[in-house]
Protein backbone atom coordinates (compact mmCIF):
# COMPACT_ATOMS: atom_id res chain seq x y z
CA UNK A 1 0.00 0.00 0.00
CA UNK A 2 2.93 2.52 1.37
CA UNK A 3 4.77 1.62 -1.98
CA UNK A 4 2.08 2.26 -4.40
CA UNK A 5 1.46 5.09 -2.59
CA UNK A 6 4.72 6.79 -3.00
CA UNK A 7 5.59 5.13 -6.72
CA UNK A 8 2.49 7.67 -8.03
CA UNK A 9 4.98 10.87 -6.82
CA UNK A 10 7.93 8.72 -8.46
CA UNK A 11 6.63 8.06 -12.03
CA UNK A 12 5.74 11.05 -13.96
CA UNK A 13 2.31 11.07 -15.60
CA UNK A 14 1.82 11.88 -19.31
CA UNK A 15 -1.11 13.98 -20.53
CA UNK A 16 -2.81 14.02 -23.59
CA UNK A 17 -2.83 18.00 -25.23
CA UNK A 18 -6.85 17.30 -24.32
CA UNK A 19 -6.08 15.82 -20.69
CA UNK A 20 -3.26 18.49 -19.99
CA UNK A 21 -5.85 21.11 -20.39
CA UNK A 22 -8.66 20.02 -18.48
CA UNK A 23 -5.98 19.79 -15.56
CA UNK A 24 -6.64 23.62 -15.36
CA UNK A 25 -9.78 22.70 -13.87
CA UNK A 26 -8.63 21.26 -10.68
CA UNK A 27 -6.17 24.06 -10.49
CA UNK A 28 -9.13 26.64 -10.76
CA UNK A 29 -10.96 24.76 -8.04
CA UNK A 30 -7.92 24.78 -5.68
CA UNK A 31 -7.61 28.96 -5.99
CA UNK A 32 -11.28 29.23 -5.74
CA UNK A 33 -11.42 27.05 -2.65
CA UNK A 34 -8.24 28.90 -1.23
CA UNK A 35 -9.71 32.26 -2.40
CA UNK A 36 -13.26 32.17 -1.20
CA UNK A 37 -12.06 30.51 2.55
CA UNK A 38 -10.10 33.16 3.55
CA UNK A 39 -12.03 35.97 1.84
CA UNK A 40 -15.61 34.96 3.33
CA UNK A 41 -15.88 34.80 7.48
CA UNK A 42 -19.10 32.15 7.78
CA UNK A 43 -17.83 29.18 6.30
CA UNK A 44 -21.24 27.66 5.45
CA UNK A 45 -21.23 30.03 2.59
CA UNK A 46 -17.82 29.10 1.13
CA UNK A 47 -19.29 25.72 -1.11
CA UNK A 48 -21.67 27.94 -3.16
CA UNK A 49 -19.09 30.72 -3.20
CA UNK A 50 -16.33 28.10 -4.29
CA UNK A 51 -18.32 26.88 -6.95
CA UNK A 52 -19.99 29.97 -8.45
CA UNK A 53 -15.65 30.99 -8.32
CA UNK A 54 -14.69 28.11 -10.44
CA UNK A 55 -17.18 28.78 -13.03
CA UNK A 56 -16.34 32.16 -13.54
CA UNK A 57 -12.66 31.56 -13.52
CA UNK A 58 -13.09 28.88 -15.83
CA UNK A 59 -15.68 30.69 -17.94
CA UNK A 60 -13.77 33.77 -18.09
CA UNK A 61 -10.73 31.99 -19.14
CA UNK A 62 -12.22 30.25 -21.83
CA UNK A 63 -14.07 33.19 -22.82
CA UNK A 64 -10.65 34.90 -23.17
CA UNK A 65 -9.17 31.62 -25.13
CA UNK A 66 -12.04 31.69 -27.57
CA UNK A 67 -11.91 35.90 -28.25
CA UNK A 68 -7.78 35.16 -29.46
CA UNK A 69 -8.56 32.62 -31.25
CA UNK A 70 -11.10 34.70 -32.88
CA UNK A 71 -8.85 37.48 -33.37
CA UNK A 72 -6.37 35.57 -35.03
CA UNK A 73 -8.46 34.12 -37.38
CA UNK A 74 -9.97 36.78 -38.14
CA UNK A 75 -6.61 38.64 -38.64
CA UNK A 76 -4.70 35.10 -40.26
CA UNK B 1 -16.89 28.73 36.17
CA UNK B 2 -14.08 31.50 35.40
CA UNK B 3 -10.88 30.96 33.66
CA UNK B 4 -7.73 32.25 34.66
CA UNK B 5 -6.40 34.68 31.60
CA UNK B 6 -2.87 32.90 30.57
CA UNK B 7 -0.82 35.80 29.33
CA UNK B 8 -0.32 35.60 25.62
CA UNK B 9 3.06 36.75 24.20
CA UNK B 10 3.14 40.12 23.04
CA UNK B 11 2.40 41.08 19.40
CA UNK B 12 5.73 41.41 17.86
CA UNK B 13 6.65 38.13 18.65
CA UNK B 14 3.35 36.62 17.87
CA UNK B 15 2.76 37.94 14.58
CA UNK B 16 6.54 36.55 13.00
CA UNK B 17 5.81 33.41 14.87
CA UNK B 18 2.58 32.93 13.07
CA UNK B 19 3.93 34.21 10.16
CA UNK B 20 6.64 31.49 10.33
CA UNK B 21 4.40 29.09 10.96
CA UNK B 22 1.83 29.41 8.27
CA UNK B 23 4.89 29.35 6.06
CA UNK B 24 5.57 26.07 7.26
CA UNK B 25 2.71 24.51 7.19
CA UNK B 26 -0.02 26.26 5.37
CA UNK B 27 -3.36 26.48 7.40
CA UNK B 28 -1.03 26.14 10.62
CA UNK B 29 -1.51 29.74 11.33
CA UNK B 30 -5.02 29.33 11.01
CA UNK B 31 -5.02 26.64 13.71
CA UNK B 32 -2.73 28.10 15.85
CA UNK B 33 -4.72 31.93 16.37
CA UNK B 34 -7.60 29.43 16.50
CA UNK B 35 -9.52 29.30 13.39
CA UNK B 36 -9.46 25.12 12.67
CA UNK B 37 -12.05 25.12 10.02
CA UNK B 38 -10.61 27.52 8.08
CA UNK B 39 -6.84 26.16 8.80
CA UNK B 40 -7.92 22.66 8.30
CA UNK B 41 -9.45 23.32 4.61
CA UNK B 42 -6.19 25.54 3.62
CA UNK B 43 -4.44 22.83 4.94
CA UNK B 44 -5.73 20.08 2.88
CA UNK B 45 -6.23 22.61 -0.28
CA UNK B 46 -2.73 23.88 -0.30
CA UNK B 47 -1.11 20.28 0.47
CA UNK B 48 -3.19 18.37 -2.14
CA UNK B 49 -2.49 20.72 -4.79
CA UNK B 50 1.33 21.16 -4.51
CA UNK B 51 1.30 17.00 -4.27
CA UNK B 52 -1.11 16.86 -7.25
CA UNK B 53 2.00 18.78 -9.28
CA UNK B 54 4.52 16.52 -7.62
CA UNK B 55 2.40 13.26 -8.65
CA UNK B 56 2.30 14.57 -12.30
CA UNK B 57 5.99 15.49 -12.66
CA UNK B 58 7.78 12.80 -10.24
CA UNK B 59 9.22 13.76 -7.00
CA UNK B 60 12.79 13.43 -8.75
CA UNK B 61 12.64 16.95 -10.66
CA UNK B 62 9.34 18.72 -9.96
CA UNK B 63 11.60 20.96 -7.41
CA UNK B 64 14.57 21.83 -8.62
CA UNK B 65 16.14 25.02 -7.49
CA UNK B 66 18.88 24.76 -10.18
CA UNK B 67 17.17 24.00 -13.45
CA UNK B 68 14.01 26.26 -12.65
CA UNK B 69 15.32 29.30 -9.89
CA UNK B 70 12.17 31.59 -10.46
CA UNK B 71 9.66 28.90 -10.41
CA UNK B 72 11.78 27.58 -7.15
CA UNK B 73 10.56 30.94 -5.56
CA UNK B 74 7.16 30.23 -6.25
CA UNK B 75 7.74 27.09 -4.74
CA UNK B 76 9.29 27.94 -1.92
CA UNK B 77 6.31 29.74 -0.39
CA UNK B 78 4.75 26.52 -0.06
CA UNK B 79 6.35 26.03 3.49
CA UNK B 80 7.93 21.88 4.12
CA UNK B 81 6.51 20.64 0.70
CA UNK B 82 8.61 21.57 -1.60
CA UNK B 83 12.02 20.31 0.62
CA UNK B 84 10.20 17.61 1.45
CA UNK B 85 9.58 16.73 -2.14
CA UNK B 86 13.35 17.78 -2.55
CA UNK B 87 14.95 15.60 0.04
CA UNK B 88 12.92 12.61 -1.37
CA UNK B 89 14.07 13.24 -4.69
CA UNK B 90 17.36 13.69 -4.09
CA UNK B 91 17.57 10.65 -1.90
CA UNK B 92 15.66 8.63 -4.99
CA UNK B 93 18.35 7.21 -7.38
CA UNK B 94 17.20 6.29 -10.58
CA UNK B 95 18.36 2.81 -12.06
CA UNK B 96 21.03 2.68 -14.29
CA UNK B 97 19.52 0.58 -16.90
CA UNK B 98 15.79 2.89 -16.67
CA UNK B 99 14.51 5.07 -19.22
CA UNK B 100 14.69 8.90 -17.90
CA UNK B 101 11.36 10.06 -18.77
CA UNK B 102 10.08 7.14 -16.59
CA UNK B 103 11.02 9.05 -13.45
CA UNK B 104 11.60 12.52 -15.18
CA UNK B 105 8.38 14.22 -16.77
CA UNK B 106 8.81 16.50 -19.63
CA UNK B 107 7.00 18.78 -22.21
CA UNK B 108 3.56 19.26 -20.98
CA UNK B 109 3.39 17.26 -18.10
CA UNK B 110 6.86 19.02 -16.69
CA UNK B 111 4.81 22.40 -17.10
CA UNK B 112 1.51 20.83 -15.20
CA UNK B 113 4.31 20.37 -11.95
CA UNK B 114 5.89 23.28 -12.09
CA UNK B 115 2.72 25.13 -12.71
CA UNK B 116 0.79 23.36 -9.43
CA UNK B 117 3.60 23.35 -7.25
CA UNK B 118 4.51 27.16 -7.97
CA UNK B 119 0.82 28.21 -7.72
CA UNK B 120 0.26 25.93 -4.27
CA UNK B 121 3.09 28.24 -2.66
CA UNK B 122 1.66 31.84 -4.46
CA UNK B 123 -1.65 30.46 -2.37
CA UNK B 124 -0.11 30.07 0.71
CA UNK B 125 1.49 33.38 0.36
CA UNK B 126 -2.28 35.28 0.08
CA UNK B 127 -2.61 32.60 3.02
CA UNK B 128 0.01 34.04 5.08
CA UNK B 129 -1.04 37.46 4.61
CA UNK B 130 -4.77 36.37 5.34
CA UNK B 131 -3.49 34.95 8.87
CA UNK B 132 -0.96 38.11 9.97
CA UNK B 133 -4.46 40.46 9.09
CA UNK B 134 -6.49 38.07 11.41
CA UNK B 135 -4.17 38.00 14.35
CA UNK B 136 -3.38 41.86 14.27
CA UNK B 137 -6.76 41.84 14.30
CA UNK B 138 -7.14 39.88 17.24
CA UNK B 139 -4.48 41.17 18.90
CA UNK B 140 -5.91 44.80 18.57
CA UNK B 141 -9.38 43.73 19.74
CA UNK B 142 -8.30 41.35 22.33
CA UNK B 143 -5.07 41.53 23.73
CA UNK B 144 -5.60 38.84 25.58
CA UNK B 145 -6.51 36.32 23.17
CA UNK B 146 -5.68 32.83 24.15
CA UNK B 147 -7.54 33.46 27.28
CA UNK B 148 -10.90 33.61 25.65
CA UNK B 149 -9.95 30.26 24.04
CA UNK B 150 -8.46 32.53 20.73
CA UNK B 151 -5.38 29.97 19.87
CA UNK B 152 -2.21 29.05 21.07
CA UNK B 153 -0.15 31.66 20.22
Amino acid sequence: MTASLASLFITPIMFSRLAGLLMLLPLCLAVSVVYKTIKIEDLRKVPAAVVASWFTIVGGMLAIGVSIYALYYLCA
Amino acid sequence: MTRTPRKSAPAAIRLPLIAVLAWAVPGAGHLAIGQRSRGVILLITIALTFWTGVAVGGVKNTVNPHERTLWFLGQVCAGVHPFLAMAWGSGFEVPEDALRSDYIAYGQSEEIAVVYTAIAGMLNLLVILDVLGRAEKMAYAQPHATAAGGGRL
